[in-house]
């Protein structure tokens, strides 16, 4: 073509160009009546014939399209990997795998974790979490408590999410709603290593001074 | 299939239901027109009464107020939802019974809602105007003639019973002249609200009220050119005869006005002010006339828009559906079907009093669902189309649908006037159908042009 | 600034002749150092690190760890940077990679005995190891055999507990007992792979100075048993500040984080304690967190008036002073555990708010004394005391005629401006029971603060900015860390509040102010200047003073940990 297209104004957003191709379609009636069409078939269909009422809506069958879930009544099946409620992962022994490091206060973007540190006596692993504490309401689920946990303490993996509630307090989750679930046990668990870390009885042949006011931690 | 199976048991029950509700209003129109008759008051009185009676309050309101529930599930069907479920009756709280008790709890709610006015407002205006705008539109249904008239023997002689509240000779002409009433409210209701976006939906409707008044006018024209007359039973007799001769094909105004149909049809759902001509409401830009209404007076306008798919649905079934009327042999079945159902319930003399009431609930019936199957197609239109752009909206109405009018009202006259028993004008309409239904056969076998277009299916 | 005999940092000792400068090349950058300078210190001069575990520049060199090991142009095997001193022409490279060859060699090495356990390690955040390992390890950890299993766990001493798993065998603890605190209580145990750190048999590291070891591990194995689990380390911020514990006036650095302070750090000054500091004084920084007065009390113990505020404190107690002004029975009893800053304003009140000629001397008993740097006299600023009693023309009078007064009737009334007194709390407290009016300002709860008929909360000296006087009559500037708990203010705020309620203008936006208007009266402060913060006091923009961002994090962990009934600051110490 010898003439070049003219040179537009410049815009944010230009609309594309939707001519009608033919007379059928400038006459605006034929392609009104197939939208009918469509409308229709989709009317009949979900109006005559029953919902499959799968939770799972990707995989319901049948003539009905109707896609709605009916929560609670019906509940959608979460997908693999999806990050719901936190739990406190448990020892072979019941107690937290958690040994209070903060990574996951740390991380946390929404700063929603209080951690306080306490001390066992004769445990392999010394320091665990006296108070674990996650406000169910600040939290934003993005799971970065998880990827920083370097002991495995902290799964997003209940399947559930939080409950709803009236009560702000009782949204901050403590160590006793958080710890529960499966046990979990790796070979690289310091408890396969030794039996305690007390230092032996010989050690402490000479009485070891308190430093003024030394109570435990807390 | 037990949804199927429902489905169909509520159409039965629906059909019976309509049956039942023509003949006790058949009953009470005769009774009340003779009591008044007899009280020396005029027949015409009691039969009024008894009418509006059972059309605007038994049928008009309840089935307004029914599509509003239809509205939400039938749009929730079209688009692969459920739509409203979760009001439940007291002791009922299993079922949620079709969303019907959605009507209740709506009611409730739009009562109990404060009825605010604005401080800028012109109150009397403000207060005055959705009442301005539902009752002309509840008047128009007074000439929507909704049975045949049949004849009751009386001791002090014949009354015609009808179900219909007024048969003005001027019928269609009252249609216009009310309808045009109607835009005051919409006018007022944005003006007096004192707020700039409700004034431009109120002028946004009326000029779309003039300039699809015209188009209104002229796609009736046809029709009155046709039927020789402007009452609209007497409009739906002339349609009760077969076309080019036969006892089968029916010589409804769809048939042969075909253009006038569709310019009336599209007229009145401008007047409606219904998606795609909710330009006037507009609730992504402007919001609309009723911008500063709540509570009951919102109510009143909703109310008035489905009042007005009633009243226009029931206008087309009269005008261009033939009204109660099949065709020719299947009428003559309807007939005979019903004088057997009078024969075997009645088993004595034939009474052909009771047979021609009978006939009559049958047809009223058939009316009624006529009216309930437009209601759902304007409904479906509703939620087709998008909403045109204003100035799509003037030329439609002003370049196209004016020009086709007159065109129309030309061609129909020439063809009246080249074969006055409607054959020729039959030919005309039915090649006009033809050449849509062809179209749109032909644009459906090719692919879709644009990505846009693909609808169909999820 | 006078700066009489104090102990001379060995370094810092004037040569007869001033000895010629030693040009070498490192990393090809031309540096020239004075004789006897080792590589880490020659390259330090001009910003390239070499890594060490086993140095430090105040002690012996061991060149054990390994470490530091760099290429020299005049040896053909890697030669240790601590160890060597620079001479003239020698060409050092630091980066090559057979020098970082070295380094990941090094860091494996220790690892192959370490736990890895910095999940619980308070080090981790500040640990040699941790660093070195992301600079030039990094690298998965794959034992080939079973670790070597030692002792994890063990209190040592009053103040410290010993991991000998984390032990990476600098040696730097057992240096600094031997040459520093000249205490050697520490001691190097079995052979190779076996090795580990101890102290003998019998024998507690219960030295003064064993504080110090744990600032010295550069890994977590000597770790405070005082800080043990309640805060990690890459939460803290840092505040330099003034140990106030004796008269010795250690430079400190406050390690704080959410308004509480959680530890004490030495401070580098050469001229006051080098780079160390004993253990009484780190654990002085419970006095910051515990007990904490945080509200005005009105009304003694038994008659106590709840919820008042602190402005309705200071508006009573100066309605009860006013009619006492100039009157006989009327004293003051000032603690030299004050700021300079608090003293002048106190001072300010006593002799123009309250007329009065002379104070009383509180503070703190005297206790042991060392030759290294604990000081007899317990508190921070007695130097500084005199000077501004001295300055404003008041008399100074023994703690101990002040219970006699009392029990005389010469003293009916009392404004204290700190309650550190050289008896039992309960004795003077039960001996100041008579008085009619007792008006104190307390940092902490205690039983002059339950027998005081107003007590007004004051802060201590890591809320607020000011200036301490050492024995050696040196200001030394401290810093703000944090804000006030509460209604906790500086003695000098209180002083110029109770100041305008009597009736007088003064009034200071800051203590620079203060100081600024004030200090003219003191001869001795004229030259002194405000604004030197001293070795290393440096004011960091955003980390010491700004409420919420103090520490890089948005106000919401702040305020939860607050809320926390029972949890708030007054329990701050615990918080961990």
């Amino acid at each position: 073509m010898a003439d070049e297209p003219k040179p537009r104004a410049i815009a944010a957003y230009r609309a594309p160009e939707s001519r009608p191709e033919n007379l059928a379609e400038y006459s605006y009636v034929p392609e009104a009546l197939r939208g009918l069409a469509v409308s229709t078939g989709h009317f009949l269909r979900n109006l005559l014939f029953s919902r499959d009422p799968s939770p799972d809506v990707i995989h319901r069958r049948g003539p009905n399209q109707v896609t709605t879930v009916q929560y609670p009544e019906e509940i959608a099946p979460y997908p693999p990997g999806y990050r719901s409620m936190h739990r406190l992962v448990p020892r072979p022994d019941g107690k937290p795998r958690c040994v209070a490091c903060y990574l996951c206060a740390t991380i946390c973007p929404a700063q929603c974790i209080y951690i306080e540190a306490g001390e066992y006596e004769g445990d392999p692993i010394e320091k665990y979490p006296k108070r674990f504490e996650i406000d169910e309401l600040r939290c934003i689920v993005c799971g970065f408590c998880v990827e920083a946990c370097p002991k495995d303490a902290i799964r997003m993996d209940t399947g559930t999410h939080t409950k709803p509630t009236y009560d702000r307090p009782a949204i901050i989750y403590g160590i006793d709603r958080l710890l529960k679930g499966p046990a979990v046990s790796h070979q690289t668990d310091v408890w396969f290593k030794r039996e305690t870390s007390a230092p032996p009885e010989e050690a402490h042949a000479h009485p070891i001074p308190r430093s003024p006011g030394d109570e435990p931690p807390g | 299939m037990g949804r199927f199976v429902r489905m169909s048991l509520l159409g039965v029950l629906i059909a019976a239901g309509l049956c039942l509700w023509a003949w006790l209003g058949y009953v009470a129109i005769d009774w009340a027109g003779s009591a008044t008759f007899e009280l020396g008051w005029g027949a015409t009185l009691g039969q009024a009464a008894a009418a509006i009676v059972f059309l605007q309050l038994l049928f008009v309101m309840i089935l307004a107020t029914l599509l509003m529930v239809a509205e939400r599930k039938w749009s929730a069907a079209i688009q692969d939802r459920i739509g409203p479920n979760r009001a439940r009756l007291p002791g009922l709280s299993r079922f949620s019974l079709g969303g019907i008790p959605h009507v209740l709890a709506d009611a409730l709610k739009m009562i109990s809602k404060e009825d605010f006015v604005p401080a800028k407002a012109n109150r009397l205006l403000f207060q005055l105007a959705p009442v301005a705008n539902l009752l002309p539109i509840l008047c128009l249904f007074a000439i929507v003639p909704m049975g045949p008239p049949v004849p009751v023997r009386h001791a002090f002689g014949v009354l015609f019973a009808s179900l219909q509240i007024a048969n003005p000779d001027a019928g269609l002409l009252y249609l216009f002249a009310i309808a045009s009433l109607a835009v005051y409210g919409v006018a007022l209701a944005g003006w007096a609200s004192g707020n700039k976006l409700a004034l431009l939906g109120g002028v946004r409707a009326a000029s779309q009220m003039v300039a699809y008044e015209v188009a209104l006018g002229l796609g009736l024209v046809g029709m009155m050119m046709t039927t020789g007359t402007l009452r609209l039973d007497a409009m739906i007799q002339s349609q009760s005869a077969g076309l080019f001769g036969t006892s089968w094909f029916p010589a409804w105004g769809l048939f042969v006005q075909p253009v006038g149909f569709l310019l009336f049809f599209a007229a009145a759902f401008a007047e409606t002010k219904r998606t795609p001509f909710d330009l006037p409401e507009g609730e992504s830009e402007i919001i609309g006339y009723f911008l500063e209404y709540s509570g009951m007076k919102f109510g009143m306008f909703m109310m008035a828009e489905f009042v007005e798919i009633i009243t226009l649905s029931g206008v087309v079934t009269a005008v261009f559906l033939g009204g109660w009327h099949l065709s020719p042999v299947l009428d003559d079945a309807l007939a005979s079907a019903a004088a057997s159902l009078v024969a075997w319930r009645f088993a004595g003399p034939p009474d052909p009093g009771a047979a021609a009431l009978t006939l009559a609930v049958f047809q009223a019936a058939l009316f009624a669902v006529k009216v309930i199957v437009l209601c759902w197609l304007q409904l479906a239109i509703r939620w087709t189309f998008p909403r045109f752009r204003y100035d799509q909206v003037q030329a439609l109405g002003w370049r196209f649908l004016l020009p086709l009018g007159l065109v129309n009202v030309f061609a129909t006259g020439l063809c009246l006037l080249l074969d006055s028993s409607l054959g020729l004008l039959g030919a005309l309409g039915l090649a006009e159908i033809a050449l849509v239904v062809g179209a749109t056969l032909w644009s459906s076998s090719r692919p879709a042009a644009l990505p846009v277009a693909a609808a169909g299916g999820h | 600034m006078p700066d009489p005999s104090s102990p001379k940092p060995p370094e810092k000792a004037p040569s007869p002749a001033p000895p010629a400068l030693v040009n070498l090349v490192i990393d090809g950058r031309p540096v020239q150092a004075k004789p006897g300078t080792n590589l880490i210190e020659a390259a330090n001069q001009v910003g390239i690190d070499i890594p060490f575990f086993c140095y430090h520049r105040r002690l012996s060199i061991a060149a054990n760890c390994r470490m530091c090991l760099v290429e020299v142009s005049n040896a053909p095997k890697l030669v240790p940077a601590c160890q060597t001193l620079v001479s003239e022409g020698l060409k050092v490279t630091t980066g090559s990679p057979r020098v970082l060859e070295s380094h990941r060699s090094v860091e494996q090495m220790l690892l192959y005995n370490h736990p890895v356990d910095c999940a619980i390690c308070d080090q981790a955040g500040e640990c040699k190891l941790q660093d070195y390992y992301m600079e030039f390890d990094h690298r998965p950890y794959q034992p080939a055999q079973p670790r070597v299993l030692r002792q994890k766990r063990k209190p040592i001493g009053p103040f410290v507990m010993l991991d000998q798993e984390r032990c990476v065998l600098c040696t730097r603890c057992v240096r600094f007992m031997r040459e520093i605190a000249q205490q050697p209580q520490l001691g190097v145990f079995a052979r190779g792979n076996h090795e580990y750190i101890d102290t003998f048999p019998g024998q507690p590291l219960d030295s003064k100075y064993a504080g110090n070891t744990i600032d010295l591990c550069p890994v977590g194995a000597l770790l405070s048993r005082d800080f043990r689990f309640r805060a990690r380390a890459f939460f803290l911020s840092t505040t330099p500040s003034i140990c106030a514990g004796c008269a010795r006036g250690c430079n400190t650095f406050v390690d704080h984080y959410d308004g509480v302070a959680y530890r004490y750090r030495p401070r580098e000054n050469d001229a006051v304690n080098q780079a160390w500091m004993c253990d009484d004084g780190r654990l002085t920084r419970r006095r910051l967190v515990e007990d904490r007065l945080t509200r005005p009390l009105v009304g003694r113990a038994g008659s106590r008036v709840q919820g008042r505020s602190l402005a309705e404190a200071l508006s009573a107690a100066a309605a009860r002073l006013k009619p006492l002004s100039g009157q006989a029975g009327l004293a003051a009893l000032v603690s030299p555990q004050l700021s300079v800053e608090d003293l002048l304003a106190v001072c300010l009140l006593a002799r123009e708010g309250l007329g009065l000629s002379a104070l009383y001397e509180g503070g703190l008993a005297d206790g042991d004394e060392d030759a290294l740097l604990i000081r007899a006299d317990k508190n921070p600023n007695r130097l500084g005391l005199r000077w501004v009693a001295r300055g404003f023309g008041l008399a100074l009078r023994p703690f101990e005629s002040l219970l006699g007064d009392v029990s005389a009737g010469r003293v009916t009334a009392l404004y204290a401006a700190g309650v550190e007194v050289p008896k039992e709390p309960q004795v003077v407290a039960a001996a100041l029971g008579p008085i009619g009016l007792l008006v104190i300002q307390a940092v902490r709860h205690g039983p002059l603060a339950d027998a005081a008929d107003i007590s007004l909360p004051a802060a201590p000296h890591s809320e607020y900015d000011g200036t301490f006087v050492n024995f050696e009559g040196r200001p030394q500037r401290f810093q703000r860390a944090y804000p006030e708990w509460d209604e906790a203010r500086p003695h000098w705020r209180l002083a110029e509040a109770l100041l305008r309620e009597l009736g007088f203008a003064w009034r200071w936006p800051s203590a620079r102010e203060l100081f600024a208007e004030l200090s003219p009266r003191v001869p001795e402060l004229a030259s002194f200047d405000w604004n030197d913060l001293g070795p290393g006091g440096r004011r960091e923009p955003g980390v010491a003073a700004r409420p919420a961002a103090a520490d890089a994090r948005p106000p919401g962990y702040r305020e939860r940990a607050v809320a926390q009934p029972g949890q708030g600051k007054q329990a701050g110490g615990s918080r961990g």
